[in-house]
């Protein structure tokens, strides 16, 4: 009886003495994550960063005055993609995590450009250094910086915005145009501030490019019917359908879009089919839309080494491939503030901001580094040159790179019935 | 000619959404704000079964949706609403409520992302007078016209249907000939929650089981009902054929962001000209008593 009261004693002592020998025993780094949880943009963004923060306690922690202290992760729902929300709520989380959580940095959202242009002044109030990484496409934000850099100088954002990913879509189309004589579009856009924007800037680059847009329809969010549209863009020779939705519906676009076989490719920012999931739920009816996921590494690709070996950690932590927009960032975030923490030697804002001016590394999506003025990821076409975009198109059930051409991993195909 | 389709199909799938809540209120006097979660959980059911038993036979998976979507709407009605009967503000908050719990509650219990959908029962397209339009949608027009007569018939010819409406058209004679108030108002409950399980079934389909959908059903069946009239059957076809053509109208000729606006607009108009909806009786009778 006295041997097996020891054996339980000895267990619990092993047990109680396992998290402490795996991970540093000093104070963590706490990265506050305030995400809309329920939506894809927060919840692949808190995996990638929860991914990120696992690879780098197993591999020891934050080398910071000559030790090493390991990262914690405070992830908050800040509900701001939810209808009707207002943008208090997701302040009223930023400043929970910062004052009742006492988060070191923040990373990921606020995740609507509203909420996250409001909390630029909650972050300066605090002095907290804030890397972006889901959600916000407004260039508004890192203008901010630019305009009042004193004051912003702690935002940082390493993901795209419209204004880049509009040069991107006005680049592939042309090259489309080259190879397969496209110039009538039809601008198809959901209700709402960013899609509206993304149409109009749309439909002013391809005119000024010699293209003929033919019509921009705005549907209302929650529209399954897109028919009257589609069949006028089919009648009128439409040979490229722009899409910018981000609500679920547009799956039912692309489905209706097949069953008519409209002679028209359909290219876009479509939220609905960046995940995985998109080929079965359209049944393979969104096979050949072109989708444009902000970030490489959001999908398969071969960009820099670290790509394929981020996509294979996350397939084995999560158990499928990263979804979307936001993943592949919110990973990066957390490498590049390892990296700034341990440049400074500090964990104070001033030297961290200071840092993150100047790192510069090789990542998942290519060359990261920030644009001093405005705190902005510096993009590019070419991975040794910044940061590269993620445009995919479905085939054959695979989202395969197809944009920019250093990074393309196949050519972009035309439905049978286009031929 | 697309017009005349597509305006039909919208209207039939306008019909489909608003039938469920117009039977209830017709005969128990019950606005069930819970509709639109009723509809999701249909949805949702009959996707579980689909996906987490691999090969479960399609037709199962929508008859144990329906099943489960109508018990839960008895329920409803024995464990919450029989306490506040004839407390409309009551009734309507706590409808509301339990909708509300329902979604929100299978928002966190995983229906989050934009991956659940149901398949089509047939794929492809016809083209009808020039007009490309696909089977699924074809289906929809049959199997709703098909209901309405269904219903027509069952309300009729059938004893329990019209014990259904002898409690609708008075209550009070109904319950001395026999009529169980409470029992129909069960029964009520359990095929209006069937028929916003089986308007489910045949139009997630054509897009998403999302959360946000349970929401915009509740408010396109209300808009329905309140232009026809509440409890009207002959109101809710008229009402969801108004809709529907004025939506594709204005899509074809003015612009597709005006959609809902119309929609809106319709039950303001309907509001100011006739109040009781277009044919509903109940302010013309406030006003005579």
């Amino acid at each position: 009886m006295r041997r097996l009261i020891c054996y339980i004693i000895f267990s619990f002592v092993i047990l109680f003495l396992i998290p402490f020998t795996s991970y540093s025993a000093e104070k963590p780094i706490v990265i506050g994550a305030p995400l809309s949880t329920a939506f894809l943009y927060g919840w692949d963004a808190e995996r990638g960063i929860k991914l990120a923060v696992e690879e780098i306690n197993k591999a020891g922690g934050v080398a910071i005055g000559g030790k090493k202290r390991p990262l914690a992760v405070e992830v908050i729902d800040t509900r701001d993609l939810e209808p009707g929300v207002p943008v208090s709520e997701a302040l009223l989380a930023v400043e929970k995590l910062i004052l009742d959580k006492k988060v070191d940095f923040i990373i990921g959202g606020p995740v609507r450009s509203e909420a996250a242009l409001a909390a630029m002044d909650l972050l300066s109030k605090h002095k907290k250094v804030s890397i972006l990484t889901t959600g916000v496409l407004t260039p508004a934000y890192h203008k901010k910086v630019a305009d009042n850099y004193e004051k912003y100088k702690y935002c940082f954002r390493n993901t795209s915005h419209v204004g880049v990913m509009m040069g991107e879509f006005v680049t592939m189309l042309e090259d489309l145009r080259k190879a397969h004589g496209f110039n009538k579009a039809y601008i198809m856009v959901q209700d709402v501030a960013h899609a509206r924007a993304g149409g109009e800037a749309m439909k002013k680059a391809l005119t000024e490019k010699g293209w003929t847009v033919i019509d921009m329809k705005i549907y209302p969010t929650g529209t399954v019917d897109y028919s009257v549209g589609l069949i006028d863009s089919g009648k009128k020779g439409a040979q490229v359908l722009f899409l910018w939705m981000d609500m679920p519906e547009s799956a039912a676009l692309l489905k209706q879009w097949s069953d008519m076989k409209l002679k028209s490719l359909p290219v876009g920012f479509v939220n609905a089919a960046e995940q995985p999931g998109f080929w079965k739920a359209t049944g393979g009816k969104g096979e050949y839309l072109i989708v444009n996921l902000v970030n490489g590494g959001n999908a398969p690709a071969k960009i820099t080494p670290w790509t394929m070996k981020f996509v294979d950690a996350y397939k084995k932590k999560w158990g499928l491939e990263p979804e979307g927009y936001g993943t592949s960032s919110s990973y990066m975030a957390v490498y590049q503030l390892k990296a700034a923490i341990e440049k400074a030697n500090s964990t104070d804002s001033e030297a961290v901001v200071k840092a993150l001016e100047d790192i510069d590394i090789m990542g998942v999506y290519g060359r990261m580094r920030f644009d001093k003025k405005t705190h902005q990821i510096i993009p590019s076409y070419d991975p040794k040159e910044g940061a590269v975009t993620g445009i995919i198109q479905w085939q054959a059930g695979k989202r395969v790179q197809v944009f920019p051409p250093k990074v393309a991993e196949g050519k972009v195909l035309l439905p049978p019935w286009m031929k | 000619m697309e017009i005349l389709i597509y305006g039909i199909v919208n209207s039939v799938i306008l019909s489909l959404m608003a039938l469920g809540f117009t039977l209830v209120y017709s005969i128990s006097r019950l606005p069930n704000f819970a509709h639109g979660a009723l509809y999701i959980t249909s949805g949702y059911i009959t996707w579980l079964f689909l996906n987490k038993f691999e090969g479960f036979p399609y037709p199962f998976a929508i008859i144990i949706g329906i099943l489960i979507t109508s018990i839960i709407g008895a329920l409803i009605y024995r464990l919450v609403l029989i306490r506040i009967r004839g407390m409309e503000i009551s009734e309507i908050i706590a409808s509301y409520a339990i909708g509300l719990a329902m979604l929100e509650g299978l928002r966190w219990g995983g229906l989050r992302g934009m991956t659940f959908t149901l398949p089509t029962f047939m794929t492809g397209t016809v083209n009808i007078f020039g007009v490309d339009i696909d089977y699924q949608r074809i289906i929809i027009v049959g199997v709703g016209v098909s209901i309405f007569l269904l219903l027509y018939l069952f309300t009729h010819f059938n004893r329990i249907g019209l014990a259904l409406r002898g409690i609708a058209q008075d209550e009070r004679a109904a319950m001395m000939l026999g009529i169980d108030s409470d029992m129909t108002a069960v029964v009520s409950l359990a095929i209006g929650s069937g028929l916003a399980g089986f308007a489910a079934i045949l139009l997630l389909p054509l897009g998403n089981i999302i959360v946000e959908v349970g929401y915009n059903v509740l408010i396109f069946a209300i808009a329905v009902c309140v232009i026809g009239g509440l409890g009207s059957w002959v109101g809710t076809i008229v009402a969801s054929f108004i809709i529907g053509f004025a939506q594709i109208l204005t899509e074809a000729f003015l612009s597709t962001h005006y959609q809902m606006v119309v929609a809106l607009l319709a039950i303001i108009i309907t509001l100011l000209i006739k109040p009781s909806g277009l044919f509903g009786k109940q302010k013309e009778l406030e006003e005579r008593v």
